[in-house]
Formats: C-alpha cells, structure tokens, sequence
C-alpha cells in the first residue's frame, strides 16, 4: 500500500514538474494576434482531396485547389444570367498568355507569354509551358485530355513564345487550355524536388498558394501578394471538408463558415429563411440520365425504349425528389450548352400513350426487368422508387438492386447492367466533347454503345467544321436524331447550390464547378 | 511474468499473418476495382488500364501478395490513393485524434458507469437502480449517428455551448506544440491554457456521444458482478467484524468485482477504435475512423490493410496488458 503510495506521490511532483517547467516557456498561442476577419474566409466542402496535382485530379476538392494554385494560358470571360455570374466558355480571355495567333489551317497556335512569376520567384517562360504540357502528356488522368485536345508538338520558340502544333483543326482547344489540366507548373523547381512532389505541393504562378492540406480536417491558402493580376482581396481561405451534409448547413447558418457547397436540395429554404445568408442556385453541366441496355430484351425496342420516357413522372422528379433544384433535362446535352435543342423531345408523363406503346410493341401485359441503384446519392435512390410506382401503373416490374459505388462503376465500364441511373458533368462546355464521349458510337463512356451511323457521321462532320454556327446547326441534328431513338430518359440537369453569407461578393459559377477564390470579397 | 508475457506476445505471431492473409484475400475479393474509382467515371478504358498496370492490379493475386507482404517487412504500408499520402502518413497525422477520443470517451464511461454500477448493486431494487436500469438501456440502444446529430443540433446549433463540429481544435487557435499528439495532454504539458480549453470544448462532445454504449454496457457489468461478490461469505465476514459498509464495498467487495469489468473494458477499447468511424464522420473529427471508410468507399486497399493490421495488434495488447492487470488486483492470479 506505501509502495502505491509513494508511486502516486513521484508521479504527481513529476507532472507538476513538467508543468513548472514547460508552462514559463512560450507555447504555439501564446502570442495570438487578432485576425482581420474580412480578409479570411471559411468554405465547407464534403470532401477533403485526393492530390495537387493538376493533371491527376479529378475530384471537387482537388481541382478547386489546384485551380486556385495555379494559372493557365487562357480563361474565360463572365456573363450575367438571371442576376448570377457565370463563365462564358465561348469568351477565350488571355491568362498567362497575353495573346496568341492561330495558323489559316487552325493547325499551329502560337501564344505570347505575359510578364509573370511563379511563386517560387522563377519567371513564367516558354519553357515552363513546354513542361507543364508534357506532363499532362505522361500523367494517368489528365493524358487522355491531352489527346482530347489533339495536340501534337508544343515547342518553346523563344522566352516567351510558345507554339502549340494539332494533329487536327480543333474547335475545343483553346477552351480545353483553360481548364485546370492544363495548369501551367513551375519545371525549374518541380526538376529539383523528389518524384511525387507534384502530388503534395503545388509549383504554380496563381493568386493562392497552398499552406497545408491535411484531407482529414482542412486546407489552407494564402494569398499570393505579388500576383501579376494583383494581390487577391481575400488574404487566407480555409476548405474546411466536412462530410456530414447537414452540418454544412448548420455551420452555415451559425455563421461558422462564409460559403457551403453542395447544400442538400432539402435545406434550401431554410437558408434562404435566414436573413444572413444568400442562396445561388445556377443551372450546371450536371444532368442525371436513365440508360438502357439495347442489347437486352425488350429494350432493343424503339417503342418500348419511348414508353419508358412516357411514363416518368419528370415533375415529381424535379418538384419531390430535388426540392426544385434542378430542371427537366429535355435534350441529351444540358441546356446551358451552346448549340442546345429540345427539337424532337416529345417526352411527358403521359401512361396512356405509355400503354399504347407498349401494345404497339407486343407487350400488352408489360415485362419485369432489373435496374441497378449505384450507392452515394440520395437523389438516385428516391427517383428509382418514384420510377418504379410509376413504371407498375403500365404493368412494367422495374427490380431495383442496389450496388456499392465501386462496384456500380466498375459494371458500368463493363456494360454488363440492363438499366441504371448515372450522372454525368461536361467540363467542356461543348456538345462535341459531350456527345463525342456519350452518344459518338466510340465514345468512351458511351453507357451502352449506342450506335447511330448517321449520328456520327454528323458528328466527325462537326468536329471539322470551323464556322460555329454550322457546327451548331449540326449537332442540333443529332440531338434529334438521338431524341428518336431514345437511347436514354433523360431526368434532370442539377442545380449548382451554393450558400454564403449576405456579405460574400465574386461568386462565378463554371462548368468545373470550381470555385475561384481570387474574385471573392467580403 | 516476463516469460508469460513473451510467450503471449510470440502467440500473437501466427494471429497476425492470418489476418494479413485474409484481409488481403477478402479486399481483393469484393467487387469493384480500385482503377475505375481512381480514374474516376468519367476515363476511358485505356487510362483504367494504365493506372491497373501502374498499380500491379493486372498481376496474378499472389504475386500481389508476395509484393505486399514484402513491402510490410521494408516498413512500407503502401500509398493511399484517395489522399495521395503514404499509409503512415496518413496514420501518423490521424492516429492521436482517434487515440485521444476513445481514451476519452473510455475515461468518461468509467468515470459515470462505475459509480453507477456500483450504486445500483447496493441499492438494488431502489430508485437509483431503475434509473440506472433505463438510462443503460437508453445508452445501449441509441445509435450513435442520431446521437451526435442531435448533440451537435442542440448544443451547438440552437443553445452555443460548443464549438463548430469542425476538427479537434479552432481556426484561430494553433494546435499545441506536439509531444504525444493528444491535444489535451499536449497543451497541458506545455501549459498551454487557451489551447487546452478549446480543444476540450472540442472533444467533450464526440468524447460523450461514443462512450455511451460502452457505459451502458460496463455499468450493467459492474452491477452484476457486485450483486455476486456481495453475496459471498467474506463479505458478510468483513460485516461481521464491523467494519464500516463503505469500506466493505469498496475495499473488500470492489477490487473482485472488478476483473470482469476490465475484460470488458479492454475490449471495448478495441470497439471502440472501430466504433469511432460513425462518431468522427459526423463531428469531422479528423481520425482514423472517417480515413477508413472513405478508403472502403474508394476501394482504396492499402489503408485498410493496414488498419485491420494495427487494430488486431492494439487490441491483442490492450488484452495482454488486461491480463496482466488481472494480477494486480487479485493475488491469486499468477502468471508462470
């Protein structure tokens, strides 16, 4: 008993100690200076990254930072729609790239590089661009953009003249360079760091660097004080990841966070009840689609292919399952896109016609078939069972399986499902990029392998065409062509749900869905 | 005693390669492939094939595991690809999080669930007894999930007693210098008050929410195992000599009531680990637990792999060390 004793007693005057001794020393808050708040900024997002570099991400989180790390050779210019902000894609601006010349064959662009740093002091030259360009060539993701963007050759000619050579005319390019991929990266430090440096720190010239990232909690970015554009007017912007959707929304009402992205449907009135806050809901690149394997009975049907669109309640989509923010999608481009058409969508929720077009294909009695639910989305799980009442009216047993995400992806790759549900976002804001990868019978995400001879006939067509309003005029043909055939439902575009303080000014919406910080004020 | 504990610890061995064996056998078993989720759904096909080649995904399963396994004996856990981080980097910025919150919440089920237990042994079939009786049945039944959206609703959102469920500490407020990653220790041994109290505010909440089951559970334990040592004969001996009633319970009846309590708690602990996953995910506590299901959602293998690892070890230990206990409190157990 003395023994514990004595033990306790060594214990304590040893802890005490310690506190004696550490607690005169200084400590990491023991001078707290007092933050100027309206220069900081909160932002929740769900997820917290997969990495920094440009040319392997593709998740929100990453490219946001990756966005905000770096500049690109152009950008796009911003338009007002309905009283909100949002990148024209047809507008190219000069970025790192003061101005540039396109060859009559629409073959070589050369580009003239603007006075710049990056953040390590190394100026922005020709040959950075060469470098940033060959690693987007060598990377895993962002290769297959590479070739999207045809480019053959990209030579330094001088300092600061940079020629890029295409394989083929290609109205997408200049677009294409402006998206976060295409990053232009710092070589001269990046060539004396360890391999992986790229994927846990950023090399770039934009307004922001990257403090620390730590995917479990947060992300920290400074402003870049001698930005060439000037010093951004917000100086630190935390991403703080916070998974939970409904504590985004909390946090927001609290005051705990400037901004929330991706705010569930369901809460949108209640933030727009708070006098504080401001909700921007903008139409994206989003759209939810029903895809049907053609190979499967009875969907290599037209008819029975039609009766399904027939019989979806597009309203109680939009109205019960997305709280109205989101919009019929009524064409199997979005109809933010350029060249959008609803020619040929005769679709409504119509079960009589439904009826008659099922006899007309020989199934009066209608037909049992499976659907698979790919997990992760709320939204997916309520419209298969709304689908699927609807579908019982007309005699049709829709079987709804559900299926984890890797799982469902990787059957999807496979084309071995008979009918889900999947979205899809367009980061070119183009319907050749769109249609090219969707519905372009080689495309490489074509759900099914649709296969219209004549929609891709007009779509190479298209691809060489250099008057805009031609190309328009041609793939407006295709989505009628396709509107047809009714290779898809088509369900809804989202909305892009943002929620900010009153005083959050500089919010732009794009096709990325990026945000970019450099704008925002407070 | 030494001899026992290295025969223990050598018994641990053959634990340990069957759940390496397993855990790698059964990832790569479920459906879905790591490669597509990398890619993300928007790559096509010859990109997926890159990154299966870049990843040895393409090679036969037990080449894979002989690359695994000797990874694992050069210390390399492997890279996780939904961080971008190296496994251990991982950890080691996220294990003290997990460590501090179940130590916690294990701290506080003691804390309320002995006393408890013990009350109610003695007043049995008083007031106190049925009270304890419901609350342990509430405190086992409730789900965590809801639990915690109801904390943070209540004292953070409507009443403000608490900070933001946003990480272990505040925006404005520097994490303590480092000494063993545990906020609360850290900042005390480094006296550092402003981090202390708001890395307790943080932790409280979470710290509560997880420790209910296990306090509903132990305080059930502790009422039984009581209710048996006060029947036994040297308990009415030690009355009979006089001695005052609370001596009796918690000298004589307490320290052999207790054994079965510490089983449990030792493996609680272990529980609790896991448990963690629900309880960080929704206070965006930056843990070990949300790392592990984000890896399950990404497919990602090498975190998880190496999770089922160290839980097996923290768990065998925790229970070595329980054993070990068991000897402290009761003479009469020795280890040869």
């Amino acid at each position: 008993m003395l023994g514990k004793k004595k033990w306790m007693s060594s214990l304590a005057v040893l802890l005490t100690g310690a506190l004696f001794v550490t607690g005169c020393a200084s400590n990491a808050n023991s001078n707290q200076g007092n933050q100027d708040t309206r220069k900081t900024m909160t932002i929740a997002y769900s997820d917290g990254g997969q990495t920094l570099d440009p040319a392997e991400a593709s998740d929100l989180t990453s490219d946001t930072m990756t966005m905000n790390a770096y500049d690109q050779l152009v950008t796009y210019g911003v338009k007002t729609v309905d009283g909100n902000q949002k990148a024209d894609t047809e507008d190219i601006k000069p970025m790192l790239a003061s101005e540039w010349k396109v060859s009559a064959d629409g073959k070589t662009y050369t580009f003239i590089l603007r006075d710049a740093k990056f953040h390590s002091g190394n100026p922005v030259d020709a040959e950075s661009v060469v470098y940033s360009m060959n690693h987007v060539k060598n990377s895993q993701n962002g290769s297959f953009m590479y070739q999207m963007a045809s480019i053959k050759k990209v030579t330094a000619k001088d300092d600061k003249t940079v020629v890029i050579e295409l394989n083929r005319p290609n109205h997408m390019f200049l677009q294409m360079i402006g998206m976060y991929t295409f990053s232009i990266i710092d070589g001269k430090t990046v060539k004396t760091k360890p391999k992986d440096y790229l994927k846990t720190n950023t090399a770039g010239s934009g307004p922001y660097k990257v403090d620390s990232w730590d995917p479990a909690s947060q992300a920290v970015l400074s402003a870049n004080t001698s930005y060439w554009q000037g010093a951004p007017k917000i100086s630190k912007v935390t991403m703080k990841f916070i998974k939970e959707p409904s504590n985004r929304v909390m946090l927001l009402n609290k005051g705990d966070v400037d901004l929330a992205i991706e705010i569930p449907p369901k809460d949108v009135d209640s933030i727009k009840k708070n006098a504080k806050l401001n909700v921007t809901s903008t139409p994206s690149n989003r759209i939810l689609y029903f895809a049907f394997n053609e190979k499967v009975k009875p969907f290599d049907n037209a008819k029975v292919r039609q009766a399904i669109n027939y019989a979806i309640p597009y309203d109680q989509l939009v109205h019960d399952v997305m709280y109205d923010q989101a919009k019929q999608l009524k064409s199997s481009i979005p109809s933010s896109m350029p060249g959008y058409t609803e020619d040929g969508f005769v679709y409504k929720h119509d079960l009589n016609k439904a009826k008659q077009l099922l006899k007309e294909a020989g199934l009066p009695n209608g037909f049992t078939f499976d659907f698979t639910l790919g997990s992760g989305f709320d939204d997916w799980k309520d419209d298969a069972v709304l689908i699927q009442a609807e579908l019982r009216k007309i005699g049709v047993t829709m079987n709804i399986k559900p299926m984890a995400r890797p799982e469902f992806l990787t059957a999807v790759n496979q084309k071995t499902l008979t009918t889900y549900i999947s979205k899809w976002t367009s980061f070119v804001n183009d319907p050749g990029y769109h249609l090219g990868l969707l519905l372009y019978s080689k495309g490489s995400s074509n759900a099914f392998s649709y296969n219209n001879a004549q929609v891709d006939k007009l779509w190479e067509q298209a691809e060489i065409e250099k008057d805009k309003q031609k190309r328009e005029a041609l793939y407006k043909q295709m989505q009628v062509l396709i509107n047809a055939d009714a290779p898809w439902v088509y369900l809804y575009e989202y909305n892009r749900v943002v929620g900010s303080k009153k005083e959050v000014k500089g919010y732009i919406t794009y096709p990325d869905e990026c945000i970019r910080f450099f704008p925002l004020s407070k | 005693m030494f001899g026992y504990i290295l025969r223990r610890l050598l018994y641990m061995i053959p634990g340990f390669i069957g759940i390496i064996l397993i855990t790698f056998v059964l990832s790569r078993v479920l459906p879905g492939d790591p490669a597509v989720m990398i890619a993300g759904e928007q790559a096509p096909p010859d990109v997926i094939a890159k990154i299966r080649v870049e990843l040895g995904l393409d090679q036969p399963i037990y080449i894979q595991f002989v690359d695994y396994v000797k990874k694992l004996f050069q210390g390399d856990f492997g890279t996780a690809w939904h961080t971008g981080h190296t496994v251990l980097q991982d950890f080691s910025s996220r294990l003290p999080a997990t460590v501090e919150l179940t130590l916690a919440s294990i701290f506080i089920a003691i804390l309320i669930a002995i006393p408890v237990g013990i009350i109610a042994a003695v007043k049995k079939e008083s007031i106190l007894d049925h009270i304890s009786r419901v609350f342990s049945l509430i405190g086992a039944c409730v789900p965590i999930f809801w639990l915690g959206l109801m904390f943070i609703f209540l004292f953070y959102s409507k009443w403000g007693f608490f900070p933001a469920p946003m990480g272990r500490i505040s925006d404005g407020i520097n994490p303590p210098t480092a000494i063993t990653g545990l906020y609360i220790l850290d900042s005390l041994l480094s006296g550092d008050m402003i981090a202390f109290k708001d890395s307790l505010m943080h932790l409280i909440l979470p710290a509560i929410c997880l420790s209910t089951g296990t306090m509903a559970i132990v305080a059930r334990m502790m009422r039984s195992s009581m209710l048996e040592v006060i029947g036994q004969d040297y308990i009415r001996t030690a009355r009979a000599k006089g001695m005052r009633e609370s001596k009796v319970i918690m000298k004589h009846a307490l320290s052999n009531a207790f054994i079965p309590t510490l089983t449990l708690l030792g493996l609680q602990f272990g529980f609790l680990i896991g448990g963690a996953v629900i309880t960080e995910t929704i206070f965006s506590w930056p843990g070990v637990g949300g790392y592990i299901t984000d890896s399950i959602l990404a497919t990602d293998y090498a975190p998880i792999q190496a999770f089922t690892l160290m839980s097996a070890i923290v768990f065998s230990i925790v229970n070595l060390i329980v054993d070990v206990l068991y000897g402290a409190l009761d003479p009469r157990i020795r280890y040869e």
